[in-house]
């Protein structure tokens, strides 16, 4: 030993037990940060990578003339400009492509860059104006292939012929719309729209900004030189919004809340460590005691003690933030296995530099903090404190513990968690913080669940109707379908509009088979659906004020006779809006019966709608062949609809959002979980030396561990009611921000989450309770007292 | 009447090298209202055998007896039990507990056994003690001396059958010292208990009746109290 401060090795490892507590609650701390952080880094990565690919990479878009448009490729802060124009974008202006409506697409080829739905997957980008690149859709339905010519009708009567030099993927709209859609480089644009309409048309100036360049006041600049409406701006504003570049109120209404949560979760952060240290340099006061005793200065205690917190620091921050990266590669690596194809580019192994930097720089700057303050209060210790027949009592106490109101142990037990209201606020403080957090995050899933409307598990990848509703697809085809390789689940319904004859009005009748009756479950609102899928009566649909009530008879008139139905259930919403006029608002009474009975009413047994659900790795060909089989089924009049990718994406925000989301609340959960085992691990050990005292008098093991429960109970309900009164009126403050100022909807006690975080502190508090209790039962009274 | 009767008493600590006897095969008897003391030097295993007899270590083998009771017969929680009401305690470092005034550490062992504690025995004990005017004071507050009486009182107040002190005035002064032997004596001879007591002052044992020596956890009698 060369150095006092050698001393600190010398001490740690006659104290390993206590240090090891310390460290853990640093690295859960550590932990905590790493994780939180680590994990926003990544949704905002895995988000920002899904908006690029749905919404593309351009920051802004400018309605501007060509002028205007060379002054904006001539902007040092813009980094890509590229032309965009686009002709019967509703499909109902009259270009056709072999009868078809066809959109029709001009761009430059650096467009491609920015929006990765025009990227052409075959062939080349057109050079010349009688060049395009046609979509899969029109490969496939049309068999035309790169070399071949294309016939395009203007709605003039003009035919325009483009020779075929590339092939793009559908895109989420043109597969759902099954619609035929054309590329033509900005020049082969122009002359078509100048030939139809006889004028120049205004192009989109797509524009990306280099980087570290402030887009707001860049576009704002922009707008301002150039004259711009509102209108003739555009903004990418997802991807804006997560490059912390968005200047919408409402966005900066989220960074805020994104700023409040990152604070609270440095705060339990600080709370922790502060909590720990504190009780470890109150354990050893006899030992900075016997250092003042023997010579040691306050400044020399003080060094101590803070050497001491950057020991624990060297084990403790690599463990909390190699924990914390290790579950963001978990949540990464589920995110991929939950949606491969969307999430293929971030890291299952990537490493979360904010995440890292923020956990190290919270757990050590809070430890030396943390440590500050112990420190000089240890560097305060008397040399008599050493010597003096209380040496070893973890503090002398300055209350009087009340024995009359419980039994003594219990009175105790309470004492001890009320005895130093430091110890007993950093306790309760780190206590409530996690029911803060909790509170404080979950309105981050009521914000989820309005965003993103995750995807029903009725939703169909193909869905096929009738043109006019009319109920002539054979019901022998979606048993033929069923036997398709790729398929998973194919259900049809049957649609037909009847009176119901007291009430002199139309009623909406749609069949459903067993399936569609086990997911209709969920928005039951009344009665039962059993009868109705057996055939025995009807369920009603809530619409609007419109509903038929359960238990109710109703009759309707069909063709032949009239019927009487019974109404079993009441369903409070259905998956499609058939019969819901916007213009007028008005709204036709619904409906469903089973497959059975709508043949009874009506006399059909064929479908107007047909869904499928596939496998996820069922094949574009196999999708092909379902359309081929319909075709040929069906003949004309059908609509086709290839919702895959839209169902992908919108899997894929849902999926994404989730799993970080609920991952925050879940090391939320397990922190405040550990936190509390911890903290009562901690300060049992600190009085062992009192409670060895206490069994030599003749306390049992019973009124011990009666104690320790009591003194467990007394934090976890002033901890439980500090978060509650601190973690309510933020919860509400966020909720208004995040979710009533864009939706409306109104705040409500959030009774399930305070039920969720108040079961969990209380099991924490129990389990915390058990361990101590049982690790003292197991020492004999000899040991306990020479702790 | 024999109160303790101890059987071929044996603890060992640690294996192999580190292998040490603290007491080997010690046997004796006490009669009730009997006060023995017990010398040897540090490490000899006096505290050792303290610690055995009054339950609060596991003996390696061998017998304690305390009014016939066989006290390693009985279950942790029975033994516990036995402990609060039968055996009273006094440490040489006193182990109060901190939250509770000096009236309250008192009667600590009565609430234990959730007994509500008689007040005119608490005010004749405090009396005794010299602690009427402390009655409310914690621990923390009380000099070396008044708090080893508060102890005394601690381990008299259940009117245990055998009271086991481990150097009770190894922190105190000569003046403190004395009075606590004193009190012990009147208790022994008050109220009929037996009082073990280690010591390592040879002068306090003038007025033990018996006088025992641990050597190497070796057990012997020297006889009456030392000349």
């Amino acid at each position: 030993m060369k150095h006092y401060l050698e001393l600190v090795k010398i001490s740690a490892k006659q104290h390993r037990g206590q240090n090891r507590m310390t460290r853990l609650c640093i690295a859960m701390s550590v932990f905590l940060v790493t994780a939180i952080f680590g994990m926003a880094d990544m949704e905002i990565r895995s988000q920002l990578m899904q908006a690029r690919k749905t919404d593309g990479n351009w920051h802004a878009a400018f309605q501007v003339g060509e002028e205007q448009g060379a002054f904006l490729s001539a902007r040092p802060e813009i980094g890509r400009v590229a032309r965009y124009g686009t002709l019967n974008y509703h499909l109902e202006d009259g270009y056709l492509l072999q009868g078809v409506e066809t959109g029709v697409c001009g761009f430059d080829m650096e467009f491609q860059e920015m929006i990765p739905d025009a990227q052409v997957s075959e062939g080349a980008f057109p050079e010349t104006a009688q060049e395009a690149v046609i979509n899969e859709n029109i490969k496939t339905r049309l068999g035309v292939q790169i070399g071949d010519t294309i016939d395009l009708m203007a709605p003039g009567g003009a035919k325009k012929q483009y020779l075929v030099t590339g092939i793009a993927e559908n895109t989420a709209l043109t597969a759902e719309l099954d619609a035929f859609c054309i590329f033509l480089n900005v020049d082969g644009f122009l002359e078509l729209y100048k030939e139809e309409s006889g004028a120049d048309q205004e192009l989109l100036y797509y524009v990306e900004f280099r980087s570290f360049c402030r887009i707001q006041r860049a576009i704002h600049e922009i707008s301002d030189q150039l004259a711009l409406s509102p209108e003739q701006v555009r903004q990418n504003a997802k991807v804006l919004m997560l490059m912390f570049q968005s200047g919408d109120s409402y966005l900066m209404q989220f960074y805020f809340v994104a700023a409040v949560l990152t604070v609270l979760v440095v705060i339990a952060g600080i709370l922790m460590i502060t909590a720990s240290i504190n009780s470890h340099v109150a354990r050893r006061t006899e030992f900075f005691g016997l250092m003042r005793c023997l010579g040691a200065t306050r400044k020399q205690v003080t060094r101590l003690v803070k050497r001491e917190a950057l020991g624990w620091c060297r084990t403790a921050i690599p463990v909390g933030v190699t924990a914390g990266v290790v579950l963001v590669w978990v949540l990464c690596g589920m995110l991929q296995f939950l949606s491969p194809g969307l999430f293929e580019e971030l890291p299952v192994f990537g490493i979360s530099l904010p995440g890292i930097v923020m956990g190290v720089l919270s757990g050590l700057t809070t430890v030396l903090l943390a440590a500050g303050v112990p420190a000089k209060r240890a560097s305060k210790v008397s040399p008599l404190t050493a010597v003096s027949g209380n040496a070893g009592v973890v503090q002398a106490a300055k209350k009087t513990a009340g024995t009359r109101m419980f039994k003594v142990e219990t009175s105790l037990g309470i004492h001890h968690a009320l005895g130093s209201r430091k110890n007993f606020f950093l306790v309760t403080g780190s206590f409530a913080f996690s029911i803060i957090l909790f509170l404080a995050f979950s309105t981050a899933v009521d914000f989820m669940h309005h965003a993103i409307v995750p995807l029903r598990p009725s939703a169909p990848d193909l869905y096929i109707s009738r043109e006019d509703f009319s109920n002539r697809i054979p019901s022998g085809l979606a048993e033929e379908l069923r036997r398709y390789p790729g398929v998973k689940r194919v259900f049809g319904r049957s649609y037909a509009e009847l009176t119901l004859s007291e009430e002199r009005r139309t009623v909406i009748v749609i069949s459903y088979d067993v399936q569609q009756f086990q997911w209709a479950e969920d928005a039951l609102m009344e009665g039962s659906l059993q009868d109705a899928a057996d055939g025995k009566g009807v369920v009603s649909v809530f619409r609007d004020r419109n509903m038929l009530a359960a238990g109710s008879l109703v009759k309707i008139l069909t063709e032949e006779k009239e019927q009487e139905v019974r109404v079993t259930g009441v369903l409070g919403n259905v998956p499609y809006n058939y019969g819901l006029n916007a213009a007028t608002d008005h709204v036709t009474d619904m409906i469903i019966c089973s497959e059975e009975m709508f043949q009874r009413l009506t006399g059909e047994t064929d479908y107007a709608v047909l869904d499928i659900q596939l496998y996820q790795d069922a094949a574009d060909a196999q999708v092909q062949k379902i359309r081929s089989a319909t075709e040929q089924a069906c003949e004309t009049g059908i609509v086709f609809s290839d919702r895959r990718i839209r169902n992908q994406e919108a899997r894929g925000a849902s999926y994404s959002m989730s799993v970080f989301l609920y991952g925050f609340l879940a090391v939320i959960t397990l922190i405040g979980f550990f936190n509390i085992i911890n903290s009562i691990a901690m300060s049992v050990s600190a009085r062992m030396k009192e409670y060895g005292a206490m069994r030599a008098i003749g306390m049992s093991t019973a009124q011990l561990t009666r104690m320790v429960v009591s003194e467990t109970m007394t934090y976890t309900v002033f901890g439980v009611l500090f978060g509650c009164a601190a973690g309510i009126p933020l919860n509400r403050l966020l909720f208004r921000w995040l979710v009533t100022s864009r939706w409306g909807d109104a705040w409500g006690v959030p009774v399930q989450e305070m039920l969720v975080i108040v079961v969990v502190m209380a099991v924490s508090a129990c389990l915390a309770a058990a361990g101590p209790a049982r690790q003292i039962q197991e020492m004999t009274v000899v040991d306990t007292i020479s702790m | 009447m024999e109160l303790l009767k101890v059987e071929n008493l044996s603890k060992v600590y640690g294996t192999g090298e580190a292998r040490v006897e603290a007491l080997k095969k010690v046997s004796f008897s006490m009669k009730k209202g009997e006060f023995g003391a017990v010398v040897g030097a540090s490490g000899s295993g006096k505290s050792t055998l303290l610690h055995c007899i009054g339950g609060l270590d596991e003996a390696g083998g061998g017998k304690v007896f305390i009014s016939g009771r066989d006290l390693f017969a009985m279950g942790e929680n029975e033994r516990t039990i036995f402990r609060r009401q039968n055996i009273g305690f006094i440490f040489q470092a006193f182990h109060l507990i901190p939250e509770l005034n000096v009236e309250q550490n008192m009667m600590f062992p009565l609430l234990l056994d959730y007994r509500k504690p008689d007040r005119e025995r608490l005010e004749e004990m405090l009396e005794v003690l010299g602690l009427k005017d402390r009655r409310r004071h914690l621990p923390g507050q009380l000099s070396g001396g008044q708090q080893q009486r508060v102890a005394i009182g601690r381990a008299l107040i259940t009117h245990p059958a055998l009271v086991l002190a481990d150097e009770p005035t190894g922190n105190l002064d000569s003046k403190s010292s004395q009075d606590v032997m004193d009190l012990l004596y009147r208790a022994s001879r008050h109220y009929q208990q037996t009082v073990l007591m280690i010591t390592h002052n040879r002068d306090l044992t003038a007025s033990a009746d018996r006088v025992f020596r641990v050597t190497d956890g070796n057990f012997m009698e020297l006889g009456g109290a030392e000349a």
